[in-house]
């Protein structure tokens, strides 16, 4: 009888270090949702220091919507429009470099001046429209980056009627900025997801990577496929996220700046996986912008900084060779190296 | 110091309800996944993905009409200005959502035990 009960105990102790392990700490979840920037956003953290990091979280995303948001009049970038120069904040200021950076990194197919463009189609209000030719070509004039002076926080435009909108970075930047709080507070797992920008910190609690579905530009339901990750940003562009059909064709919202015309360069989405949130959500759109064969070279001539999910026109997916083993899809791959 | 009899049932009996115990549990809690809908931050309500139901969500903001339907949630309809929400289409997965942004509707698919197939969508 003795060593029935003894058994009894070690079956619920095992059954109870079980549930023990689940409980743990570490892994319990502290999770936000609210609507910022555009979009509907949830920040999650793991641990004992979750809920203080995910509070602090919010309050930087509150804060650079505020700072950054081209559209809000109270914003210091649309005062920073209105006037032509400024001295900004920290924040602003920083991530005006990382743009302008990216600029030259991407020989132009990033442009943070491209805001006046964006407007003449209606993709700042909504109200879309095909503009002519001629308003196009006088339009594009006032989108160069280069005539944006920055030294420190002082910014000045060298060009009446420049202006600039830091939407095709802010996302990715903001992502960035959260998980360095979250490693600040000593949160060890979490994940970030600002409508669709998705960033990962550490591995899930359980010890398993991070599962992240990237979208299917126009199956509804469907997934390219998943990626496996853990400390990594996972960013994706397409046409198929904003858009308006006239005249029987559709017009997307991501403008090639060479030519003031959504980009028709053979690709329907591009996913950016990198350490750094600020670099996924630039080259999302430039390489997006650049097509197939230019975002491979350019992915082959700077590797280190990031992988690829290029899915192209023809329904082709097209990797680079950091995720043959973390990404799975059904469709047809071709693995660039 | 032999086994006897008595200690074997006993025995079996523990381990066969501990595994009975365990399967439940863990299998029987993983199936079925929940529509989770959420109105201006706030829950409106839960519904399984198994049950096709139309569930209409009047607020002072607008109408939303979301669908389940053959294990599926879609936005069947909207009076927002952009209907994005309802170009979204179907969503099956756990882990995956329909949002209305104008709305601040938010139709989400969970898993019931807290474990989603995916941890997100990049999009």
């Amino acid at each position: 009888m003795k060593r029935l009960i003894s058994v009894c105990l070690i079956i619920m102790l095992l059954a109870f270090s079980g549930c023990a392990q689940n409980n743990a700490i570490d892994s319990e979840p502290y999770s936000k949702e609210f609507f910022a920037m555009d979009t509907y956003m949830t920040v999650t953290a793991y641990g004992k220091n979750g809920k203080a990091a995910v509070k602090a979280a919010k309050k930087k995303v509150k804060k650079l919507d505020s700072l950054l948001n081209a559209e809000s009049k109270d914003s210091e970038i649309y005062s920073l429009n209105e006037s032509g120069e400024a001295i900004l904040s920290d924040d602003t200021a920083s991530v005006l470099k990382s743009a302008l950076d990216y600029f030259e990194f991407t020989g132009g197919a990033f442009n943070p001046a491209i805001h006046p463009i964006m407007r003449l189609w209606g993709f700042t209000t909504d109200n879309f429209n095909v503009p002519t030719e001629e308003s196009i070509k006088k339009t594009l004039k006032l989108t160069k980056a280069d005539e944006i002076s920055l030294k420190e926080n002082k910014v000045k435009f060298n060009l009446d009627g420049l202006e600039v909108d830091l939407g095709g970075i802010a996302k990715g930047y903001t992502s960035s900025q959260l998980i360095k709080i979250f490693k600040d507070s000593g949160v060890k797992s979490g994940l970030i997801n600002l409508g669709g920008n998705v960033q990962t910190l550490g591995l899930k609690p359980d010890g398993s990577e991070w599962n992240v579905a990237i979208n299917h530009p126009y199956l509804s339901g469907e997934y390219l496929g998943f990626l496996k990750t853990h400390d990594k940003a996972v960013i994706t562009s397409g046409g198929y996220e904003r858009n308006f059909v006239a005249n029987s064709r559709v017009y997307h919202h991501i403008i090639d700046p060479s030519t003031g015309y959504p980009a028709e360069s053979g690709l329907a989405s591009v996913t950016i996986v990198a350490e750094d949130g600020t670099l996924a959500d630039a080259l999302s759109t430039s390489l997006f912008v650049m097509g197939e064969e230019k975002a491979t070279q350019f992915w082959r001539d700077n590797r280190n900084g990031f992988d690829v999910i290029l899915y192209t026109d023809d329904n082709e997916v097209i990797i680079s060779e950091g995720l043959k083993d973390s990404f799975s899809t059904e469709l047809q791959t071709e693995v660039i190296s | 110091m032999k086994m006897n009899k008595r200690d074997f049932i006993a025995i079996a009996v523990v381990v066969i309800l501990s595994a009975a115990g365990f399967l439940f549990l863990n299998i029987g809690h993983a199936q079925g996944s929940e529509v989770v809908i959420t109105l201006g931050g706030s829950e409106y309500g839960i519904y399984p993905l198994a049950d096709d139901k139309v569930i209409e969500i009047k607020s002072d903001v607008g109408l939303n009409t979301v669908v389940i339907e053959n294990g599926s949630v879609y936005m069947k309809d909207a009076d927002c200005p952009d209907r994005y929400c309802v170009k979204q289409g179907k969503v099956k997965v756990s882990g995956d959502s329909v949002i209305c942004l104008p709305h601040k509707l938010v139709v989400e698919v969970k898993s019931q035990n807290g474990e989603n197939t995916i941890d997100a969508v990049a999009k």
